[in-house]
């Protein structure tokens, strides 16, 4: 009880800072950047003319790295810089998910993009990512922008001759997916899902379930969006809800659907851990989970 | 700081404020209609119907239902020992809440227990809730389960412009729950309610509801409003 004091008081005094270091509680009561029907329509623009993403990783089994909360700092990214690194010396076929805050505010994403050379990413070293609160408030959505293009979108996989697997990405960076961006997957999913998938999954940032105290003081979505989208990704099918924010695993299943929550990446972090998810024809998935080194 | 300043002012003058008395709490029953609005059911309208029932001077009940066009039916029960005190009056409020979200088959029961303090300016409510979500087509021979989210903090502070016996008043509300629903802790919910006494035995209400998302991720944005009218009838 006196943690959850203790999170009221310094969230309501502090909240957090802004760009130039000065006390920001605006935030807290009016959206300071665009919200999440400018970034979807913007997004779904973007897509338009990019076109659709089909990875071919050449084989039936692959991994999938997953980190979620890096939060990094010009000074620390300890563990960003290990959890890429680790990728990029696996060996294929692999991708890679970053479920949401990737930095902390202060505009780092000159030094994120250094760390994950998104722009130059090949066939060998996708990330895909989705944007957390972090990554957008401020008025950080138009720079997060500028390096990742979108917020919205969707991908699959193939082995080359048939499909495998489907990933929808969804911005709920400020706890709310708007009604443009729930008929947009409610219309995605009715069409992929007669579409012989091995499996669908859906990730973003928020979780869904409070159903302990570690996730501090970050919020969920409210529950009529609970109810509507668990319902949703029931309705169609999808395998799994992959997602970070709260920094602390969780897993839950709930109407059909397994909903997991990622450790943090977070350097300093209590529980630091990064996720493989290994896919293949088999009827569920293999996690593993795996530690951070220590400093 | 000065927010500060404020608030530890305000408080103590609240309480110095304060007098003793809310009038007679009579068996009432009230009859409301709703407008309401979210991203998420779009616009649909609620009916409501609330039942007081003060048993004697220290336990009182109240009985809730609503029905909305959102296909979602709410039911609620309060029982509410009450005990007067020199200045206001303090209160336990042990509420079940069952939401029957149809449109989506699943069930919503959280129970709430608070400790309340009450004068005539100001209402403060604290206590924990639990809730237990599940689908209605769980399957009994699977891995599936309900959701249990255990302990939820319960907040409510109301102010009121007039002493709560004055036969019209304004209020202004922040709280993470209210009559049909029961919100996590940090998503809090914006309320202002007026009435105004008719005569003895009709009451007119007022009460409109903000419900913003994201306030904790310092990206709050609009996500409903709710606009209520009715009348209470008093025996």
């Amino acid at each position: 009880m006196k943690k959850h004091f203790l999170y009221i008081a310094i969230a309501a005094l502090l909240t957090a800072c802004s760009e130039d270091a000065t006390l920001d509680v605006a935030g807290m009561f009016s959206p300071n950047g665009p919200t999440v029907q400018t970034r979807f329509e913007q997004s779904v623009a973007y897509n338009a003319t990019r076109g659709e993403i089909h990875l071919e990783m050449g084989a039936d089994d692959y991994t999938i790295y997953l980190c979620s909360d890096s939060h990094i700092t010009r000074k620390t990214h300890r563990n960003l810089d290990y959890f890429m690194h680790q990728y990029r010396a696996a060996a294929s076929p692999k991708m890679a998910l970053h479920l949401g805050d990737l930095i902390d505010a202060q505009k780092n994403f000159p030094c994120a993009d250094s760390i994950l050379h998104y722009a130059g990413q090949t066939i060998n070293d996708t990330i895909f990512l989705t944007p957390g609160n972090h990554d957008i408030y401020f008025k950080l959505w138009d720079i997060y922008r500028d390096f990742f293009k979108t917020s919205v979108y969707w991908f699959d996989t193939n082995n080359g001759t048939k499909k495998l697997d489907l990933f929808i990405c969804l911005d709920s960076a400020e706890g709310e997916l708007g009604a443009a961006q729930m008929n947009w997957l409610r219309e995605l999913l009715a069409q992929k899902s007669q579409e012989g998938y091995r499996r669908i999954i859906v990730f973003s940032h928020t979780h869904l379930w409070k159903l302990d105290g570690s996730q501090g003081h970050c919020s969920n979505m409210a529950l009529e969006a609970t109810y509507e989208f668990t319902s949703l990704l029931s309705q169609y099918g999808v395998q799994y809800y992959w997602c970070g924010h709260q920094h602390a695993r969780q897993e839950v299943h709930f109407k059909g659907v397994t909903y997991m929550v990622l450790n943090a990446t977070k350097d300093e972090e209590s529980q630091q851990s990064y996720m493989l998810a290994h896919m293949s024809d088999a009827r569920e998935v293999r996690f593993e989970h795996v530690d951070y080194p220590k400093e | 700081m000065k927010r500060l300043l404020f608030l530890f002012a305000f408080f103590p003058m609240l309480v110095i404020a304060a007098n003793p008395g809310f009038g007679d709490r009579k068996y009432s029953l009230s009859g409301m209609a709703e407008y309401s609005y979210n991203t998420t059911w779009g616009h649909h309208g609620n009916f409501d119907i609330q039942a007081l029932m003060p048993i004697n001077a220290h336990f009182e009940m109240e009985a809730k239902l609503q029905f909305s066009t959102a296909n979602v039916y709410t039911g609620a029960l309060q029982l509410r020992p009450k005990f007067e005190l020199p200045v206001g009056e303090i209160f336990i409020e042990t509420d079940v809440l069952y939401k029957a979200v149809a449109r989506n088959r699943i069930g919503d029961i959280t129970a709430a227990l608070g400790v309340g303090y009450r004068m005539d300016y100001v209402s403060i409510t604290l206590g924990v809730f639990s809730r237990v979500i599940d689908d209605w087509d769980r399957s009994w021979y699977t891995d599936e389960s309900f959701v249990v989210e255990p302990f939820n903090l319960l907040y409510r502070l109301e102010v009121f412009c007039r002493p709560q016996n004055n036969p019209w008043n304004l209020s202004f509300m922040i709280s993470n729950v209210d009559d049909y629903q029961m919100e996590r802790m940090w998503q809090p919910l914006f309320s202002a309610g007026a009435w105004y006494d008719v005569n003895e035995h009709w009451r007119l209400n007022f009460w409109a509801q903000c419900k913003p998302t994201g306030m904790f991720h310092l990206d709050a944005t609009f996500y409903g409003a709710t606009f209520r009218t009715g009348f209470t009838y008093r025996f």
